[in-house]
């Protein structure tokens, strides 16, 4: 194995964040939470945390951007496209978020056409794991097709060894960002991540179809709050919604920004359309959609399933609502 | 008594609610599966069973009252409910009455004498420390007996770091905290006093406040919700409890209930009376 000290991945990193070529993402602690943030130094960077308590969507379908400004000066208005062109690593993450990124590729990607701000995110992008020493509270990413210490959809997997990291370039991009990393051969392999002892099963869409009135979905809707935490955790969940904002009107100037934001199908407007219907005015037919997007729609239409295992949605819930006892249920009903 | 004869005892009112007929659902605890309690929704006296009562009921279950004021199918009459609640629970109900959100003769409260219940550390959890309510403020039938605990005096000590604070420390500790937020809406969501049909921070056509998730935004959220409470929060701490990020959100709503209790003698679901804020206006040179 090709292996790094602490401190050589310290020093790679800080050089990363000194100039000017890619802005640094990585896990932090913001007031006592674990959370990817922009980091100036190697200082701020944890190395040994758990699993950040949001994915690392944010940095590729930002929570709130700007995708367009809009001028008008009397008769004129001007448009500009506005997207980010610095490119950005991001350190540490979970191969769980990586996964979910494989995920949300599958439509806004790999569909016609692509979702031009997405695409650039991620061609900007690169992801350097660090992985899983062992599965967290929650965690059930094997079942999903994954695995705590999963290269796959990484640039660069770092794996934690005695004295420092295992480190391996995954692609392409991932060995181009390593130059002038210090690494040496060592022998031995690093020891691989046991997995979940008790798998999740995940029903076909055909018996998710069947279910659709089934009993069930009161059963686990009706506790359910309506907020957006399962959503805005998830790393495959990818809603959102545009508005168009006004920043600036003064006499013959209006200045207008157009953004997009996150949005959340367990919320309760966000399938009420013009008139003022709402085609799932109740809480378990919206977290029925939660759960059917992830396990019968998104794979029939895109491929995947649109769920990682990372566990975050059942750790965060408040009233204790558990996407594997759902999966579970599905699949014994 | 202990927690498992008041477990039987909730399990037997429910039981007996639902065979005679007098409710049609029993809003209770149950075990979670990930360990301690979750809201629970009985309609079947058989299932009556999976009701229990411990340490962990920390959820105010009123908060589901508002998802029962309409009819499950059209043409029905809504439905009867009974909801198991602790003191700060109860205090909930009140302002709804008064509020005119629920009907009263449609709600039959199951009250449990309380001894607190623990935060998710396993202590007991600190709006049960300052907490002198022994017993729901208003039941139907009151299960358990109030346990003996001295007196308590609320000195709102949990405010005073912020107290000491000048304006702008307070408004950088603020947006702070305020930075972490999500706008996932788990605090409004929550909040039995959070019932508008559209939150006015979620308008399509918002004049104060538009969809976007950043400070501005959040910051302007959480002082506009915890000025719609005023004078209305019950302090059951249900917001706080449910935030992802931790937000301290206690220390806002408790800073108006302590400035609405000095202004007008009021505080929150103690009695069956709206907020004073809603309709008193002082005399001329008044604080008020």
């Amino acid at each position: 194995m090709r292996f790094t000290t602490l401190n050589g991945l310290r020093a790679w990193l800080d050089r990363l964040a000194r100039e000017d070529e890619y802005d640094l993402i990585a896990p932090r602690d913001v007031d006592g939470h674990v959370l990817y943030r922009p980091v100036g130094s190697s200082d701020e960077i944890l190395f040994d945390y758990e699993r950040p308590e949001l994915s690392a969507k944010d940095y590729l379908l930002p929570a709130t951007e700007v995708i367009l400004r809009i001028e008008q000066q009397g008769k004129d208005v001007a448009l500009e496209e506005v997207l980010p062109d610095k490119k950005q690593v991001l350190f540490g993450i979970r191969p769980c978020d990586a996964h979910g990124m494989a995920v949300i590729d599958a439509l806004f990607l790999e569909q016609d056409p692509p979702d031009l701000y997405y695409r650039h995110h991620r061609e900007r992008s690169v992801l350097v794991g660090l992985a899983c020493p062992q599965m967290w509270e929650g965690c059930f990413c094997a079942s999903m097709g994954g695995a705590p210490d999963d290269p796959t959809h990484l640039d660069v997997l770092l794996r934690a060894v005695d004295g420092g990291y295992a480190v391996e370039a995954v692609t392409e991009k991932g060995a181009a960002l390593l130059e002038g990393l210090p690494l040496e051969e060592r022998e031995g392999e690093p020891p691989s991540v046991v997995a979940d002892a008790e798998p999740v099963p995940v029903a076909e869409p055909a018996k998710w179809r069947a279910l659709f009135e089934d009993d069930l979905w009161q059963r686990h809707g009706e506790r359910c709050l309506s907020c957006r935490i399962c959503t805005y955790v998830c790393p495959t969940c990818r809603c959102f919604d545009v508005t168009d904002r006004v920043v600036d009107v003064r006499p013959g100037l209006t200045r207008i920004e157009r953004i997009r934001v996150w949005d959340a199908c367990t919320s309760t407007n966000y399938r009420r359309v013009a008139g003022g219907h709402n085609p799932r005015p109740t809480k378990p037919e919206r977290l029925r959609n939660r759960f059917y997007c992830k396990f019968c729609y998104y794979p029939e239409d895109f491929g995947p399933l649109g769920c990682v295992g990372c566990g975050r949605c059942i750790v965060s819930c408040p009233v204790d609502i558990d996407i594997t006892e759902v999966l579970r249920d599905v699949v014994e009903a | 008594m202990n927690l498992s004869e008041l477990t039987e005892e909730i399990r037997h009112k429910a039981r007996e609610l639902l065979e005679s007929g007098q409710v049609d659902c029993v809003i209770g605890y149950e075990a979670s599966p990930r360990g301690g309690a979750r809201p629970a929704f009985i309609y079947d006296p058989a299932e009556a069973d999976r009701l229990i009562w411990d340490a962990t009921c920390v959820h105010n279950l009123v908060t589901y009252l508002h998802d029962k004021k309409k009819p499950r199918k059209r043409g029905e009459e809504p439905p009867h409910v009974a909801v198991v609640v602790k003191p700060c629970d109860s205090r909930a109900i009140n302002v709804l009455l008064a509020e005119q959100q629920i009907e009263r003769e449609r709600v039959y409260i199951i009250g449990v004498a309380c001894e607190g219940v623990q935060d998710e550390t396993g202590e007991l959890a600190a709006r049960c420390i300052r907490c002198a309510d022994r017993v729901p403020v208003v039941y139907d039938v009151l299960l358990g007996e109030p346990p003996e605990v001295p007196p308590v005096e609320d000195d709102y000590a949990d405010l005073a770091r912020i107290e000491e604070m000048s304006p702008a420390e307070r408004l950088a500790f603020w947006l702070r905290e305020f930075d972490r937020c999500i706008r996932c809406y788990a605090c409004r969501q929550v909040c039995p006093g959070c019932y508008c049909t559209t939150c006015m921070f979620e308008r399509d056509d918002g004049l104060w406040v538009d969809i976007g998730i950043e400070l501005p935004q959040k910051h302007i959220f959480h002082l506009g919700r915890a000025l719609h409470l005023a004078g209305r929060c019950v302090e059951c701490n249900e917001c706080e409890r449910v935030c992802p990020m931790g937000l301290p959100l206690s220390l806002l709503n408790r800073h108006l209930v302590r400035e609405v209790e000095a202004l007008y003698g009021h505080r929150a679901g103690r009695e069956e009376a709206l907020s004073p804020l809603l309709f008193e206006l002082g005399e001329e040179g008044s604080p008020i």
